[in-house]
């Protein structure tokens, strides 16, 4: 086997969108049509997800080869084929929806240009390619497939228990399309500011600081139990005629429901991995994305792959139900379309066998238990005492931490379980409640400093 | 099929039930690392509790997992109480104060002191 080494970005080369020179910024900005950025919120006015996030994942590359909200032939392309218009893989559609009521006001047609607010303070502008309608029902459905669509891998049909389905269903009847520009880079608070390592620069750092020949990536939104830990060192054991010489943690950060591990907790305790020396921090690393996650199983690694693949890895490893929620798809619908492809979907091949396909290699990685017989952290293709295994369970986990009791090593690291208590006393809960969505979605992940832009 | 809550068992809790039969009852996990009691839930009554508290739900492994920590709580002190794993009715007795008490829990837990 030959020696591998980083792929290239997808579609060829990185987005970067990003006018750091303020004077230059604030030009561009002079004249736009103002339009303050809004939360996609659901019935109950909960907000499910923030546009700004997809503006920052795209301006600076996760979304590569994707440089803006798009237009209507590339979203029928997305929902037909997973395919842009210009014949690149791409799963999900991005788009700027704007309400009958917002569009009336804003009053924009092809060539305007846009001054996106946030927080108050300008952000990023676009210049308008296309306005046109949707129907966020069936953009939701086609997104995620049906059972009569696409019999390979999905077995209900979406509804309003799927938290993705729910986002795109929510979404306003109307999109501006065009690319977007960000003019007021925003300023990361505590602590992901530590994590924040958009894809050039984390290749940057693989490539030149780590020195990593071969990177497997891991995505997550939990805080890690040893089963994950587990899970990242032996699937790090694939590479070319060594094993993987880094693992890059990338955290999903968006949208959270109760429940969940806080943001904060989550990015900590995975640091503590190679903090107290688990996986030594010179083989592993851990960032963040900006993303409200879709639950989209197969869909859903698509956009995974295309991310770590942006910052640098040359594997990814995929667990079952990876990226899952319900039983709305199979159990390995991921591995399936990683290892055979799904034609419904768009492909005849493995994502990364087709044509402007992705270049990253799947690790289809099945389960780990703790096994009182082998007396280790087991994996389920080579255990063989079935009977006796003890399963990890997220939800048991919360539970055994809910009643403060300290879980035992063999299950969470105690530094890991340390980062879980150092927010639980800052937010007086150890898991997200209202309060800490009620702030997450005032304050954000991010700040921007102030910016006068000079009137036209 | 019954489904079931486990009872996890910190060095206090086991002082409790020092002595007991209960006591041949725990179970050994994670290498003994923790141990639990494990209480069956006849199937009406596991729809009763699931009822009761909107975040509990079943796992892969049949255990009701995500209940408030009240009604672990009083899951365990009626065990304690009884020298008996066949509390379920009891507990459900109680289930107005256990809601009551979860409702609070829902905005603050106290952390437990460690450095
Ligand atoms: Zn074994």
């Amino acid at each position: 086997m030959a020696k591998l080494k980083m792929p290239p970005p997808h579609g060829g080369e990185l987005v970067n969108r990003v006018i750091e020179k303020k004077e230059y910024a604030e030009s561009l900005a002079a004249g736009a049509i103002e339009f303050d950025l809004k939360p996609t919120l659901d019935p109950n006015g909960v907000p499910i997800r923030h546009v700004y996030r997809e503006i920052v994942s795209v301006c600076y590359g996760f979304f590569s080869p994707v440089e803006g909200s798009m237009t209507q032939n590339d979203l029928e392309g997305v929902l037909k084929e997973r395919r842009l218009e210009n014949g690149w893989v791409f799963p999900y559609p991005i788009l700027l929806d704007v309400s009958e009521e917002d569009l009336k006001s804003l009053d924009v047609k092809e060539g305007d240009r846009l001054l996106l607010k946030l927080k108050g303070q300008p952000f990023a502008i676009m210049d308008v390619e296309e306005v046109y309608k949707i129907d966020p029902k069936d953009v939701a459905t086609r997104t995620f497939g049906t059972p009569e669509n696409n019999p390979e891998v999905v077995r209900q049909p979406f509804d309003e228990k799927h938290p993705g389905w729910m986002i795109y269903r929510c979404m306003n009847p109307y999109v501006i399309a065009g690319k977007w520009t960000i003019i007021n880079p925003p300023k990361f608070r505590e602590p992901y500011d530590r994590f924040w390592l958009p894809p050039a620069e984390c290749r940057a750092v693989i490539k030149h600081v780590k020195k990593w020949r071969t990177c497997i990536a891991h995505q997550t939104r939990n805080v890690p139990h040893t089963g994950h830990e587990m899970l990242m060192k032996c699937a790090a054991y694939t590479g070319d005629i060594e094993p993987c010489h880094g693992i890059l943690v990338n955290a999903i950060i968006g949208a959270k429901r109760k429940g969940d591990y806080p943001n904060e907790a989550i990015l900590e305790g995975h640091e503590a991995v190679n903090k107290y020396g688990y996986i030594k921090p010179s083989r592993h690393m851990v960032t963040f994305t900006l993303w409200d996650m879709r639950y989209g199983n197969p869909i859903e690694s698509l956009l995974h792959g295309i991310i770590r693949q942006n910052m640098g890895c040359t594997h990814h490893m995929f667990g079952r139900d990876h990226a899952a929620v319900g039983e709305y798809y199979d159990k390995y619908a991921t591995q399936i379309l990683w290892s055979e492809g799904i034609p419904s979907f768009g492909f005849e091949a493995p994502p990364n066998e087709v044509e402007k396909g992705l270049k990253i290699i799947p690790q289809n990685m099945a389960e780990f238990w703790y096994c009182p017989v082998c007396g280790e952290i087991a994996y389920s293709e080579n255990c063989g005492h079935v009977k006796e295994k003890q399963k990890f369970s997220g939800s048991f986990l919360r539970g055994m931490v809910a009643e403060g009791v300290m879980p035992p090593k063999v299950v969470m690291r105690p530094e890991v379980y340390k980062a879980i208590v150092k927010w639980w006393k800052v937010f007086g809960y150890p898991f997200v409640n209202n309060k800490y969505l009620e702030n997450l979605n005032k304050e954000l992940e991010v700040d921007l400093a102030p910016m006068e832009i000079p009137k036209a | 099929m019954p489904h079931y809550i486990g009872v996890i068992l910190d060095e206090n809790r086991l002082a409790q039930i020092k002595g007991t039969p209960l006591e041949e009852k725990i179970q050994d996990l994670f290498g003994g690392q923790l141990k639990m009691l494990v209480v069956e839930v006849p199937e009406d009554k596991s729809e009763q509790i699931l009822k009761a508290f909107d975040r509990a739900r079943i796992d892969s492994r049949g255990f009701i997992e995500d209940l408030p920590v009240a009604f672990k709580r009083a899951l365990f002190e009626e065990i304690a109480k009884a020298k008996s794993l066949d509390v379920i009715d009891k507990v459900l007795e109680r289930l107005p104060e256990i809601q009551e008490a979860a409702k609070k829990e829902s905005e603050y837990i106290p952390p437990p002191e460690i450095e």
